[in-house]
């Protein structure tokens, strides 16, 4: 059987479409959750610059936890499935967000500044129209790095049955099916570096602009 | 309930974890050294490095499986794969980012390069190197609970164990001390950071 076959029979055997589908839908949900968020505690922290070292620190903290364990530590409340993938994804993905906006919102250059105020710009007006545009290559940024660790989650969804490209992975292991374990474990690696350099892409379009 | 073997599948965590960690900065530091001499060599590294990160760590230790099997050495080299990019990454950035001015007053007074990066670069490039090697560790640390599925043993076991069954009790006592451990990681190694750091700003500062 030569390599076309055995990715062709992969392919259809454990419905890698279908998986694939399931798995940018959790991926797709996760990053908007992520970026919402994120983009919301950066500006609030942005706000009030004394609570920032504070969620900074209890962001940092759950970034060294484990995703695995994080992951199974939300199954008893929010049982099998997407939901405690997604949540997690997004748990992550929050710091690299939250953090890069409220760089992105602090960093604007005096200059800048003194010319809105100049124009007689309001402080909400100066932020959406001044700090928030200058901060968005940082915000693609941190939305970036989100992305690489939201791939990461969602593949782990496998193992807690919410289905993705982690699953047949999983599938490949247990059945020690290395056609499956490199089929789906190259894909899946395929599809994580191509998001990423599209994001990467982005960023750097973002940053000309500026 | 606390399972029987908790014990032991902590100790087998830890040593997966430091063990890989160990032998990551054994491979990582020499290379990125070598980076420094030869800047192909540092580009190429560096894009290899920046590619793989993006590629999710259960791909990674799956991929391990169809070229050396299952068991505790799959285990360490999955670890390692994600392990020692961090590091030569970290070390190589904070060894040629020191101010080129100091590098210039260093070949002034005639030292070699390998003076240089001994006595200049490494120096200066203690507080990146720390936080790749924490960076590396907490990386371990996660994945050591993931290459359960391969056979590593571990707290992962415990984890997996609980996850076929929903056993809550079995779940917990796998994560927790994953999480604590973790901490440790975190707290020991900004602790070392901190020791380090303040004698190499004094120095330069005299």
């Amino acid at each position: 059987m030569g390599y076309l076959d055995v990715i062709r029979t992969v392919w259809e055997n454990q419905d890698l479409a279908a998986r694939t589908l399931e798995h940018l839908y959790m991926f797709g949900l996760a990053m908007l959750g992520a970026g919402i968020i994120g983009i919301a505690i950066g500006i609030i922290i942005y706000k009030r610059k004394r609570s920032a070292a504070i969620v900074f620190n209890l962001l940092n903290v759950s970034e060294t936890i484990p995703t695995l364990a994080l992951l199974v530590l939300l199954l008893p409340v929010f049982g099998l499935g997407s939901a405690p993938t997604i949540i997690t994804s997004i748990i992550y993905s929050i710091l690299p967000v939250a953090r890069n906006t409220y760089a992105g919102l602090t960093s604007v250059s005096s200059e800048h500044l003194f010319v809105a105020e100049s124009l007689g710009l309001s402080e909400w007006n100066i932020l959406t129209r001044v700090r928030m545009p200058l901060a968005l290559p940082l915000i693609a940024g941190g939305l970036r790095i989100a992305l690489v660790f939201t791939m990461g989650v969602v593949t782990l969804g496998g193992l807690v049955a919410a289905g993705g490209l982690g699953a047949p992975i999983q599938t490949g292991i247990q059945l020690y099916d290395k056609g499956i374990i490199v089929v789906t474990g190259l894909w899946v690696g395929l599809l994580a570096v191509i998001l990423d350099a599209i994001a990467g892409i982005i960023e750097k379009r973002l940053e000309v602009r500026r | 309930m606390i399972p029987p073997d908790l014990g032991a599948a902590t100790v087998e965590h830890l040593v997966l974890t430091y063990g890989s960690l160990f032998i990551s900065a054994l491979i990582a530091l020499p290379l990125a050294v070598l980076c420094i001499y030869d800047k192909r060599l540092a580009n190429v590294i560096i894009t290899i490095a920046n590619l793989l990160q993006a590629i999710p760590s259960f791909a990674v230790v799956a991929i391990v499986v169809p070229l050396m099997g299952i068991g505790f050495e799959p285990a360490i080299v999955a670890i390692l794969l994600r392990a020692l990019l961090p590091i030569i990454k970290n070390t190589y950035i904070g060894m040629a980012e020191v101010d080129s001015s100091i590098i210039d007053s260093a070949k002034g007074i005639g030292l070699t390069q390998w003076q240089i990066i001994k006595k200049i670069r490494i120096p200066n490039a203690y507080p990146a190197i720390f936080a790749g090697l924490k960076f590396a560790a907490i990386l371990a640390n996660s994945i050591a609970i993931l290459t359960a599925i391969i056979g590593s043993g571990g707290l992962g076991t415990i984890i997996f164990a609980g996850l076929s069954n929903l056993n809550t009790d079995k779940i917990l006592a796998g994560s927790l001390p994953t999480i604590g451990i973790a901490i440790f990681i975190d707290v020991s190694f900004s602790i070392v950071e901190r020791l380090i750091s303040p004698s190499y700003t004094a120095a330069k500062r005299k």
